[in-house]
């Protein structure tokens, strides 16, 4: 963590202080405060319709908030966009997936390694030996980040053409290309089956440790979230209504009687039992 | 063929590229006749008013066009470059017609100020090649070199980025694409080929007027466009050769031919909706001629 | 001119571009892309006008010297050649249109198909009838005088006329949208074409309904303009085709009441152009549908534009 001027408190990765967000009469997000350390993941579960992908679209900058603010290691962010918010080193993959249909599998990280993909002019017109190098050398980057989500052998493949599963980890290679601090996971593990779901949490802890990532992930999936997570945050109706390590956050009664009918007690998984539908409806 | 229909095919094919070039990343600009006119105007002016660049009589020097074709490039470029902020912030059907409206207000302008000759236009522009065969290998010169920083914008990171704004420009912005940024150069690239070519035009036709930028043209160079195929440069240039020479062709048929001119607009899209040229058509084409050749280095093609 | 001489011929002419903005718009709501063929079927419908009243083809086309074998009074002309110009409209929906939403293309190629279209109709025109301009008499319109004092103006009665249809058919518009069965499956079919399948409505009807009813009022707006002015040839249309875009965009794209208000605004803006500035007529409205795009993409009365997030 880095350590403020002062030396006294770390100063947190990203504060989000009271956003509040109003669709016409729709309160999607009321005054809803988070604070994420360096390094760790933290995630965000609710039910359908409480708000929590309306976070994500106001920290990676795709929606204003109608109230309060974003700090980057405590520099406001407001009006900086997408872009700039990639930038400065926040990356998301999307619920309903939006790749770069049209484009390869490796082109989709290619476009990823964008500002990383910087070579002069000059050297692209003449098709010089060094523009051939720094392709090269963009191109391994690319695979090297495929091989990870162990999408190499469809590097070729049309990113439009791909099954479900690989779609969903090639976003993730896709935003790992932009060298994020961040990493915005919107219910990575939907329509995947239990082993596939497995598969995915060592993966994301893997990238964390990897990459030193902070990861912010979104999942239905309680038992999945409880296993994966450092720290959770409950949303319901647009309000934080919990925030703790995942026994905390299991033993809230608020939290409870969000997930109706859950046991309360016992596993994580009990208390999802509520949201019969959840891990099914993502797609 | 005559030299002459070979020019106009040519300059065809200029035109559908400048309107590719924003569609490549997705932006429906139909402004390409607009910067057109511009550009014409300019070499009109400058080759009939100064006599730097007259030459004697009714010739007129190389170095003087191509000074024309810069200073026309650089005028169509700045005003692209001055309302694409604004102007590109819409999308779709929305740009479409702003930029429609764009062309209108230029075409006004063109035919009222004082100094563009009215709905008569500018005669006598002197001509830098005797015959049409010089125009033809210059423009075919021109051509060639906008294809080949065409063919170059696949390799480059711009390229991909007009390519991924194209797909989904939400997904761009948030994988650090500037997307305003992007979506201007491609208007201003576009412009700057439009107003090339309008100065170029200009000499060859001799008279340049007010119509050379009207609406009628901007919906037939996205014709081209959208008839070549609108994903890969050899599209727009296959289309705009094909469908200025049809009218032409057809003349044989005589009154029938800007009615069957209209059904082949009509039908191209129903039975080829992706545009004559394909990623898929280009593969078959390239094993078709490459047999028995090393593999072609124009591999980065392929989208 | 006095100001009511101008107000008048300002709203005259606005009503006619509100019209056919209309067309446009009835359109787009259901389909979300501008039909280029509009503007010929507003030719058409002042040809059928032409034609209808017992008018004879010039020299210069196939058709030379041909001459209907009835001569209708305008008022009963009038409607007729709107429902021929409903019919071509429909037919340009049949050829340029459907093939392409049965094979769910890209909707941006509708701009190119019904370009097509426009093309071949209106050079259809031309190889039938030829291209030179025609005028229907405003003795077509029976005993009324041609001009009237109103206000201590003089007032074109042809001008009132135009006024007068172009709001009578806007109400009765409105009134079907909201009143009818089939008024409010279009307006559901325009709010979302996929629910409102899913609500029984079928949305190929209302799509033939839409241009129908756009091919109608084009008609009768054509047939206004070649009574009020003239047929200036077979590509007479396109003018007001352009204009119309401006109206649209202007009023909102996919608004009603917003085509009728966009038509008004920019008719009376272009009339209150000085006479010796007008070469500059035609930048007004372009320059209005620039600063419109600019401000307020969704026009004056359109609803805000879908964010996609």
């Amino acid at each position: 963590m880095s350590p403020s001027p002062d030396g006294t408190a770390p100063v947190p990765l990203l504060q989000v202080e009271a956003i509040s967000c109003r669709f016409g009469g729709l309160l999607a997000l009321d005054r809803v405060s988070l604070e994420l350390a360096e390094g760790e993941i933290f995630g965000l579960i609710g039910p359908n319709g409480a708000g929590k992908t309306t976070l994500f679209n106001v920290i990676s900058g795709l929606t204003s908030p109608s109230g309060g603010r974003c700090l980057w290691r405590g520099v406001p962010t407001a009006g900086l966009g997408a872009c700039g918010l990639n930038r400065l080193g926040i990356a998301r993959t999307f619920q309903n997936l939006r790749l770069f249909e049209s484009l390869s599998v490796q082109e989709n990280v290619l476009v990823g390694l964008h500002h990383a993909a910087r070579a002069p002019l000059l050297w692209a017109l003449l098709g010089n030996g060094a523009f051939h190098r720094h392709q090269g050398r963009l191109g391994a980057q690319a695979m090297e980040l495929l091989t990870l989500l162990g999408l190499e052998a469809l590097a070729e493949q049309r990113a439009g053409d791909l099954a479900y599963g690989d779609r969903r980890r090639l976003e993730i290679a896709r935003a790992l290309a932009t060298a994020p601090r961040l990493l915005l996971l919107d219910e990575p593990a939907a329509g995947m089956n239990p082993a596939e779901k497995d598969d995915l949490r060592q993966l994301i802890g893997r990238i964390r440790d990897h990459f030193a990532l902070t990861v912010l992930i979104i999942e239905h999936h309680v038992p999945l979230m409880m296993r994966l997570c450092d720290r959770l945050a409950v949303l319901n109706f647009g309000q934080r209504i919990a925030l703790g390590s995942p026994d905390e956050v299991r033993r809230d009664p608020r939290v409870i009687a969000a997930y109706l009918g859950g046991s309360g007690g016992g596993s994580g998984g009990g208390s999802s039992g509520g949201q019969g539908s959840a891990d099914g409806d993502g797609r | 063929m005559d030299a002459a229909l070979l020019e106009q095919m040519l300059l065809g094919a200029l035109l559908a590229l400048s309107v590719y070039l924003p569609l490549r990343c997705g932006q429906l600009s139909l402004a390409t006749p607009g910067f057109y006119a511009v550009g014409g105007y300019v070499a009109a002016l400058l080759s009939t008013g100064v006599p730097a660049f007259a030459g004697s009589g009714a010739t007129s020097p190389l170095p003087a066009l191509l000074a024309e074709m810069a200073l026309a490039g650089a005028l169509a470029g700045l005003i692209a470059l001055a309302i694409g902020g604004p102007v590109l912030r819409l999308r779709g059907i929305y740009l479409a017609i702003a930029t429609i409206a764009l062309v209108e207000i230029l075409r006004v302008l063109n035919l009222n100020m004082p100094f563009t000759g009215g709905a008569m236009g500018i005669f006598g522009i002197p001509q830098p090649f005797e015959h049409a065969g010089g125009y033809v290998l210059f423009t075919l010169a021109l051509l060639a070199l906008a294809c080949w920083l065409c063919q170059w914008l696949e390799a480059l990171r711009l390229g991909r980025a007009m390519a991924a704004i194209r797909d989904d420009e939400l997904a761009a912005a948030s994988v650090g694409i500037d997307t305003p940024r992007t979506k201007l150069i491609a208007f201003v690239a576009s412009a700057v080929l439009a107003g090339v070519t309008g100065a170029l035009a200009a000499h060859f036709l001799n008279s340049w007027n007010a119509r050379a930028g009207s609406f009628d043209a901007s919906i037939t160079t996205l014709a081209f466009v959208v008839f070549g195929g609108s994903r890969l440069w050899p599209g727009p240039v296959l289309g705009g050769l094909v469908l200025t020479a049809l009218p032409e062709l057809l003349r044989p048929v005589g009154d029938l031919r800007l009615i069957l001119f209209g059904a082949v607009i009509l039908l191209g899209p129903l039975f080829f909706p992706q545009g004559l040229v394909t990623a898929e058509r280009l593969r078959w084409l390239g094993t078709l001629l490459g047999r028995g050749r090393h593999r072609d280095r124009r591999a980065p093609l392929t989208p | 001119m006095d100001l009511i001489q101008i107000l008048v011929n300002g709203l005259s002419v606005g009503a006619v571009y509100g019209l056919f903005a209309l067309g446009y718009t009835l359109v787009f709501s259901v389909l979300g892309v501008i039909n280029f063929a509009h503007g010929a079927v507003f030719t058409l419908g002042a040809y059928f006008t032409y034609l209808l009243i017992g008018g004879a083809v010039g020299a210069n086309g196939l058709l030379a010297g041909f001459q209907l074998p009835i001569a209708l009074p305008f008022w009963g002309a009038l409607p007729l050649a709107g429902l021929g110009a409903a019919l071509v409209a429909l037919l340009v929906e049949r050829v340029a249109f459907r093939p392409l939403r049965r094979r769910r293309a890209d909707p941006l190629l509708a701009l190119i198909t019904s370009l097509g279209a426009g093309v071949i109709l209106v050079n259809l025109i031309q190889l039938l009838v030829g291209a030179e301009s025609y005028a229907i008499p405003t003795g077509a319109l029976g005993g009324l005088p041609a001009s009237f004092p109103l206000l201590g103006a003089r007032v074109r009665t042809v001008q009132a006329l135009l006024l007068g249809i172009a709001l009578l058919l806007l109400a009765l518009l409105s009134l079907w949208l909201e009143g009818s069965r089939n008024g409010k499956g279009l307006q559901a079919v325009a709010e979302d074409p996929e629910t409102a399948q899913l609500l029984g409505i079928d949305s190929t009807a209302m799509v033939r309904l839409a241009f129908g009813l756009s091919g109608f009022l084009a008609g009768v707006a054509g047939g206004l303009v070649g009574l009020s002015v003239s047929i200036a040839g077979p590509y007479f249309g396109i003018g007001y085709g352009l204009k119309g875009l401006a109206v649209l965009v202007l009023g909102g794209l996919g608004s009603v009441p917003g085509a009728v208000l966009g038509g008004l605004i920019v008719g009376l803006a272009e009339a209150f152009v000085p006479a010796d500035w007008s070469g500059w007529k035609d930048a007004v409205s372009y320059g209005f549908l620039f600063l419109v795009l600019l401000l307020r993409p969704r026009g004056l009365l359109g609803r805000p534009l879908p964010t996609k997030v």
